[in-house]
């Protein structure tokens, strides 16, 4: 890698603020760990994981956004490689940050719930991106976050959703919820990759 | 000349602060998010609030518990990005050099924040309100849970308001609004026992492990005390972190401190006598210094009754039930009336609820006499309700009594009931097919045979008869039966 590779993007992370967010996805993995360290109740032991999934997911796709807009567009050939790999990159310390705050504690899903999870959310948080700005990226997660624990409750009190698309309630190796998870963040990561975030003027 | 002055200055005043209010509502995030907030609560709280009986009590207070809960997101993020807009924008220092304060410009763009929020919480509230008061069979809306709910409102735009204003970077919005939601969702989780400090949660409606149940509120009034307590917290909140946004104004910092004590010694107060609380007999936190002896005084019903040969009659509110009562126990009913010791009318009454170690509710209430019931909870439609579960309770507690009060007439406590009078009471009480053996063991040898012995075997020959024959039988034999007169080969 060359010097000018290296400082591109180290530029472009520090345009997104990555630095910021890598601290907040630490924060919420902390965040985690302290509260399972707490006596909840059923529920609350159940829903617990996805409120801090979903706040590294609301973190990651603000970072979407450029403050730069149309300059950067007209002149980033590497653009769509660096939105790609941030956001990426982004993903995976989030998923690795939280299972790490999880291990060796008693984790509602384990492992497989965090990645289903941080990726679908990812995913809506990225689409709400391309489609709303940067700084609205957040809309999305926390807006599926009431969606995916009501999922939670309802599993303790039937009917319960059985809809693939409220992963956030389907067991851990559900095959469904995954899928649904997985095509949710190839198409947010589609989306912000090849379009990027919609330029606002807050940046 | 001064005065004409100092009107037409305050007059222009308000007139300005008026339209300033009036262009933050045209501009506001939480008009885009309104649809939002009412989604997000007819998704997660309304279709559970309706699918709970029509009982007021039921529904207000599930609204409480799960109204607040539904607007957080939209309404404190609507917030925190409405007060990090100057600075999101970088036009904090434009905006300084306008004639009016900050502070003043801060609270404009709040106040419109928060109309539009208690727009979607009031509106929500009208929808289930009117749709329960078209189902409700007896009683009138409960207005404690919703003015805790729109209380509850202005302390969200508050923080994240506040939150917005001090941090205006592009994370602050998510992460406030997630802090927002974890404490307000989680902090009922820390409560224990009625003297919970805990209990200030808005998400609280009365005691935290009856909730909302059928008898709470339906026999006695609903108690203010917490709800005043929590509308003091909510309240002393919202004027606390607004007093602080204007503690770096340089022209009113004193003001705003003063304004920030004021709230904070509100919101202090009100923990503290959240603390006081006790859950009395009927089931709500009474919190003796806002405790009036009006709440005490039991509320007064025409009860509704069926048409059974022995009467039973229930709490108005109570009237959806009453067929799944009497159909429960429709073949007892038939076949004790008019018998000795038999009641010409049940009664329901209430429950009695006792706080026990942690968050153990104990149900104190016996049933003090041979007419009187209480209807188990939790009840079809409520969560972990179901017709079947309804009735099983029903069967084992009403069926079960009054046969036990006919065919033993009383008799002291300890006195070991003949074998043919256990295989009569078996042989009458109809118990649903999902209670099994486990469900009646701790009855066995007291009040029922024991499976397979010979009083078991006459019990099920008992059964086979129709409860008018059973009635026809035991209106010849009810006094020898008690007597011990009546061997296992005479019951027919």
């Amino acid at each position: 890698m060359t010097a000018v590779a290296v400082r591109l993007v180290r530029l472009h992370a520090a345009s997104r603020r990555l630095p910021a967010a890598l601290v907040l996805v630490a924060a919420c993995a902390a965040g985690l760990r302290g509260a399972l360290y707490g006596h909840w109740d059923s529920y609350g032991a159940l829903q617990l994981p996805l409120i801090f999934e979903a706040g590294s997911a609301a973190v990651i796709a603000v970072t979407a956004g450029s403050p730069f807009g149309e300059p950067e567009r007209a002149t980033g050939r590497w653009l769509p490689f660096l939105r790609l790999g941030a956001t990426v990159t982004l993903t995976g310390l989030a998923v690795g940050a939280l299972a790490v705050a999880g291990a060796g504690l008693p984790l509602a899903g384990g492992f497989p719930d965090i990645v289903r999870n941080v990726a679908g959310l990812t995913g809506i948080g990225l689409l709400c991106a391309a489609a709303l700005s940067g700084p609205l990226g957040w809309t999305g997660p926390l807006a599926y976050l009431v969606v995916g624990l009501y999922g939670l409750y309802t599993d303790w009190h039937p009917p319960a959703l059985s809809t693939p698309w409220i992963w956030p309630a389907r067991p851990p190796y559900d095959a469904g919820g995954a899928l649904c998870a997985a095509v949710v963040f190839a198409a947010g990561l589609a989306a912000i990759t090849i379009r990027g975030a919609r330029a606002s003027p807050g940046g | 000349m001064t005065n004409v002055t100092e009107a037409r200055g305050t007059g222009a005043a308000v007139l300005g602060s008026g339209r300033l209010l009036r262009i933050e509502l045209r501009h506001n995030a939480m008009l885009w998010l309104l649809p939002v907030a009412i989604a997000l609560f007819w998704y997660n709280g309304y279709r559970e609030i309706m699918a709970l009986p029509p009982m007021w009590n039921l529904r207000a207070m599930t609204l409480q518990n799960r109204l607040l809960l539904d607007l957080t997101i939209p309404v404190t993020a609507a917030a925190a990005w409405m007060g990090s807009r100057e600075g999101r924008r970088s036009i904090t220092d434009l905006v300084a050099v306008t004639a009016r304060p900050r502070w003043s410009r801060q609270l404009a763009i709040w106040a419109a924040t928060t109309a539009w929020a208690e727009v979607a919480c009031l509106a929500c509230v009208a929808v289930v309100y009117v749709m329960t008061a078209r189902q409700a069979s007896w009683g009138g809306p409960l207005w404690w849970p919703v003015v805790v709910s729109a209380a509850g409102v202005p302390a969200l735009t508050a923080i994240g308001f506040a939150a917005g204003a001090w941090f205006p970077g592009r994370f602050v919005t998510p992460l406030v609004t997630l802090v927002v939601f974890f404490g307000l969702g989680f902090s009922t989780q820390a409560a224990s026992g009625d003297h919970s400090y805990w209990q200030i949660s808005p998400l609280t409606a009365g005691a935290f492990d009856i909730g909302a149940a059928p008898s709470v509120a339906t026999f006695y009034p609903y108690l203010p005390d917490l709800s005043i307590a929590q509308l003091m917290f909510t309240a002393g909140l919202t004027v606390a972190v607004l007093g602080a946004l204007g503690i770096p104004v340089a022209r009113m910092r004193w003001l705003a401190a003063a304004v920030t004590a004021v709230g904070l010694a509100a919101a202090g107060t009100a923990v503290a006598l959240a603390g006081t609380g006790r859950l009395d007999p009927h089931g709500m936190i009474v919190i003796p210094a806002l405790h009036t002896a009006a709440g005490d005084q039991p509320l007064r019903y025409t009860p509704v009754c069926g048409h059974a040969p022995i009467l039973v009659c229930v709490n108005p509110a109570y009237a959806p039930l009453l067929p799944a009562v009497t159909a429960a126990v429709g073949s007892e009913l038939t076949e004790f009336a008019g018998l000795p010791g038999a009641p010409a009318r049940l009664s329901q009454v209430p429950q009695a609820y006792q706080q026990g170690p942690g968050n153990g509710i104990e149900i104190i209430a016996g049933e003090p006499s041979t007419s009187a019931f209480i209807i188990p909870e939790p009840v079809p439609g409520q969560p972990g309700g179901t017709s079947a579960q309804f009735a099983s309770q029903l069967a084992e507690a009403l069926g079960l009594k009054l046969a036990q009060d006919v065919i033993l007439g009383g008799a002291p406590a300890g006195v070991n009931p003949s074998q043919a009078e256990l295989a009569v009471i078996a042989g009458s009480v109809r118990f649903p097919s999902s209670v099994g053996p486990r469900d009646l063991g701790p009855l066995y040898g007291s009040v029922l045979p024991e499976p397979g012995s010979p009083a078991d075997l006459a019990a099920k020959r008992f059964a086979t008869l129709s409860p008018a024959a059973r009635n026809a039988w035991l209106a010849g034999h009810l006094a020898a039966l008690r007597a011990g007169r009546v061997s296992l080969s005479q019951l027919p």
